[in-house]
């Protein structure tokens, strides 16, 4: 485990809001939605990754 | 000494990126609080997986049943990993579908203990006189 991946969602989410901001201002209101809901879709492949192997590791540990 | 600055030191980072990123997508700090929370819980494990044989091999040389410690263990774990869901729940403010997270996994551990609970009853009927 590496505090990387902490790094990495804080990144995408601060990218994120920014993307949305400009894209609203240009007055794009769909893409901006668009945007955030990729955003929202690759951080949740990363974090659904960490997820299942917590419970894989309480797993074993406490042998459930 | 080195663990707790580490996880000191995660904790911190975790709470400023999530102050940061709450004002303008709040929808992220979930996902940090997940996250950062799974890192200190890897770095935890270590001392957990000590704790948990030193306590098996204690059962052993008592002569106490394995199955009630095995039973034990996995409340704890069953317990841990609710407990995990539910104060996420509660960050993001649905304390009622923390509630039913709540309500879920003790109705699992009680019905885990039902063995233990069924053998003390057994052995207080045996010891009363008919």
């Amino acid at each position: 485990m590496n505090v990387d991946l902490l790094f990495k969602i804080a990144a995408v989410g601060i990218l994120v809001a920014v993307l949305h901001q400009v894209l609203c201002r240009a007055g794009r209101e769909e893409q901006a939605m668009m945007t955030t809901l990729a955003g929202l879709v690759i951080v949740l492949t990363l974090v659904i990754k960490e997820i299942s192997s917590l419970f894989d590791t309480v797993r074993t540990l406490f042998s459930l | 000494m080195d663990e707790v600055i580490k996880i000191v030191g995660i904790g911190l980072v975790a709470l400023i990126l999530i102050i940061i990123i709450k004002q303008y997508r709040p929808e992220f700090a979930i996902y940090i609080s997940i996250i950062s929370g799974i890192i200190i819980f890897f770095y935890a494990i270590d001392k957990l997986t000590n704790i948990i044989d030193l306590l098996k091999q204690i059962c052993n040389q008592s002569g106490v049943n394995n199955k009630y410690l095995g039973i034990l263990i996995k409340m704890t774990g069953i317990a841990f990993l609710a407990e995990f869901a539910i104060s996420i729940c509660k960050d993001a403010g649905e304390s009622s579908l923390a509630n039913k997270v709540e309500l879920g996994s003790k109705a699992i551990v009680i019905s885990m203990s039902i063995p233990i609970i069924h053998n003390l009853l057994e052995i207080i009927l045996n010891l009363m006189p008919n």
